[in-house]
């Protein structure tokens, strides 16, 4: 185990201290923490100029809290249309009868206009009318478009991680083996540690890249008060990412080096990845499809598929509430998965990553010997 | 004592070359503790197959190869230092950390890495590199870093294919020097080499390996012998005919005819050729590692 840890440190250190890593970190951290911060920026921007000619003003603000209105007042209606004209108003009321436009109104300030305008003549009337009580019945509907916006921002940081860290991977395997390094390396490690140590050093940067995004998400989110939007039991939705973070990168990366030692050019590996890369792609639309209907048919099914489930499962669990069960039963499959094809990649790559020179099949590999 | 005998080895044929290939049929010989050996033999003889599976990198079809006399395992084998044939470092990885890591995957201690990193950097010539990326320095230098990967754990046997070239002469001579040192420490060395002067120059013995069987091995004095010593006489406007019926051949260059002979009365051959003309040179001549080299491989 000694020679894999060596090995891991180094990759580690390795890339820790390339100008990418540092770079990319820090971007990643603005890119969330913008993205934490944007709902409340672009939200209140639901704001509208108004105008009268010879109107009372309707009392729009009681009826949408969140919007902002400017009220204007016009002399006579020729200067009202000029202003409409102009869009320095979105809307003038003339004699509280008719409302000035240009071309179509707003449909959202229409609706509004309209029911303010009918409620205030009603009230004029002495009729007074209760609004409607909206009363949500399954318990955690006010958290659903939080819950969803979690799941797409999950779903996509990490299909990304997982996608660069499992390509890091197979340029690595494909770097020693062109360079045969390799051979140095396997006159004093087993094969199996020099390929444990090369996925865990990278999986170890995936994690630290994962970390600081879910931390600096969460960090921006409760300064810029979006976290008061947020589902309760977060923490263990965040411990749940890290281990399904962990599942979904060991069976990839594996696969990844497998694959990546048939080839001794850094040119091949894109070629020799693709049906890697294409699994890797279905599973992130998977998944990306199950933020839309986290309860279908599909996506309940699929949660339980490794390695789709590495995904789909995550979005499910940020998306509604899945019994504690399901997830355990879900993470044995994908735990299952990942032994078997830790057995086989570790074969392959025995096999595999001492013949150099033009690409090999991975049915000759298996066959050999 | 390292000792390797009989090994075999045929690789499958490819699409490419379809056929099994025979890289090794039979190959032995062993080195002792502070033995150096020199490895020749032309391209594709089977030199880097028999290191590459001395290392262990290559599995042999048959044939053993043992230290100390036991069967060598992965144990002792990480205690050995190889430098394979292509070389091999990480170029983005800064030299003395390269070093220091390969010392440590061959089981030292941070510390006793680092020391035995600093020392090499200074022996080698490569110490005021020591923060620069390996793909920053010459070849040459790269080599030392190589070979500094091959010495960092003060190995127990030395295994290096091809360590000399690519050298400039003052690098052959600071590597010569390394090996040698090495040896008399009591490591037995290993090294192939087409450069046939300087395995003459440097090696206790020699194994000469064609077609993957081994054609000659033994000492340099011992090939010598087996070989025999050639007498040569050089003879200025000799009458004609004056070497009918001695052994031997006989060129001519311009007004001189040279006899090269192997065995014969030296002295009858002498008595002739004075009587012939003017003797300019009469000697006996220890063939060469070349000359015995193409005999052996012919």
């Amino acid at each position: 185990m000694n020679g894999a840890m060596l090995v891991a440190r180094r990759e580690i250190v390795t890339q820790v201290r390339t100008k990418g890593f540092v770079i990319g970190l820090l971007v990643t951290a603005l890119l969330v923490a913008a993205v934490s911060f944007a709902p409340k920026l672009m939200g209140g921007s639901d704001s509208y100029t108004l105008g009268t000619v010879n109107s009372q003003r309707l009392p729009l603000e009681a009826a949408a809290p969140e919007a902002e209105f400017e009220w204007r007042s016009f002399p006579d209606e020729a200067a009202a249309r000029q202003a409409v004209l102009d869009g320095d108003v979105d809307a003038v009321l003339v004699d509280g009868a008719r409302v000035l436009t240009r071309g179509q109104l707003d449909e959202q300030l229409g609706v509004l206009l309209q029911s303010v305008n009918r409620e205030v003549r009603l009230g004029a009337a002495g009729v007074s009318i209760p609004p409607l009580q909206v009363q949500p019945v399954d318990p955690g509907a006010q958290y659903e478009s939080a819950r969803t916006g979690i799941a797409v921002v999950l779903v996509l940081v990490l299909f990304m991680l997982l996608m660069s860290q499992v390509m890091m991977v197979a340029m690595g395997v494909v770097e020693e083996k062109g360079s045969r390094i390799v051979e140095i390396l396997l006159a004093t490690l087993r094969p199996w540690q020099l390929l444990a140590g090369k996925i865990i050093g990278l999986g170890v940067i995936g994690l630290i890249n994962l970390v600081t995004i879910l931390g600096v998400g969460l960090a921006a989110a409760s300064v810029s008060g979006l976290a008061a939007d947020f589902p309760p039991g977060l923490a263990g939705l965040v411990v749940a990412v890290l281990v399904w973070f962990v599942l979904g990168y060991a069976f990839f990366a594996t696969l990844s080096a497998a694959f990546a030692s048939l080839v001794s050019r850094q040119e091949e590996v894109g070629t020799v990845m693709s049906p890697l890369t294409m699994v890797i792609m279905v599973t992130y639309f998977v998944a990306f499809y199950a933020t839309s209907d986290p309860t279908g048919t599909l996506a309940t099914v699929v949660s339980y598929v490794p390695p789709f489930s590495s995904m789909v499962m995550p979005v499910r669990m940020a998306a509604t509430e899945v019994p504690l069960w399901q997830v355990g039963a879900s993470m044995a499959a994908m735990v299952l998965a990942v032994l078997a094809v830790l057995s086989f990649g570790a074969r392959v790559y025995r096999r595999a990553v001492l013949r150099t020179g033009a690409r090999l099949k991975l049915g000759d590999v298996l066959r050999a010997k | 004592m390292l000792e390797i005998s009989e090994l075999r080895k045929r690789f499958a044929g490819g699409p490419d070359a379809p056929g099994d290939k025979v890289a090794l049929d039979g190959v032995g010989f062993t080195v002792r503790p502070g033995e150096m050996f020199g490895f020749v033999g032309a391209n594709g003889a089977g030199k880097t197959t028999t290191m590459r599976i001395v290392m262990g990198v290559l599995q042999a079809d048959s044939g053993s190869v043992s230290w100390q006399g036991r069967p060598l395992d992965y144990e002792a084998r990480r205690r050995f230092g190889y430098m394979p044939e292509e070389r091999g470092l990480y170029q983005k990885m800064r030299v003395a950390e390269q070093i220091e890591y390969f010392g440590r995957l061959h089981g030292l201690s941070a510390p006793a890495a680092r020391k035995a990193t600093e020392e090499l950097m200074e022996r080698l010539g490569v110490a005021e590199r020591r923060n620069d990326a390996v793909q920053a320095l010459s070849l040459g230098n790269q080599q030392r870093v190589q070979l500094a990967v091959a010495l960092v754990h003060d190995p127990e046997v030395l295994v290096l294919d091809e360590p000399f070239s690519g050298l400039d002469p003052i690098a052959v001579d600071a590597l010569a020097t390394t090996l040698q040192e090495r040896c008399r420490g009591g490591v037995p060395v290993i090294f192939s080499s087409h450069q046939l002067d300087l395995v003459e120059r440097l090696c206790d013995s020699v194994g000469i390996v064609s077609a993957g069987r081994m054609v000659a091995s033994g000492t340099v004095a011992e090939l010598r012998s087996a070989e025999g010593d050639t007498l040569r006489v050089v003879v200025r406007d000799p009458a004609p005919g004056w070497s009918d019926g001695l052994p031997g051949t006989v060129t001519v260059q311009g007004d001189r005819h040279v006899l090269r002979v192997n065995g014969g009365d030296d002295q009858e051959i002498l008595r002739r050729a004075i009587k012939a003309g003017h003797v300019e040179h009469f000697g006996v001549e220890h063939p060469t590692l070349t000359e015995i080299f193409k005999e052996a491989v012919a």
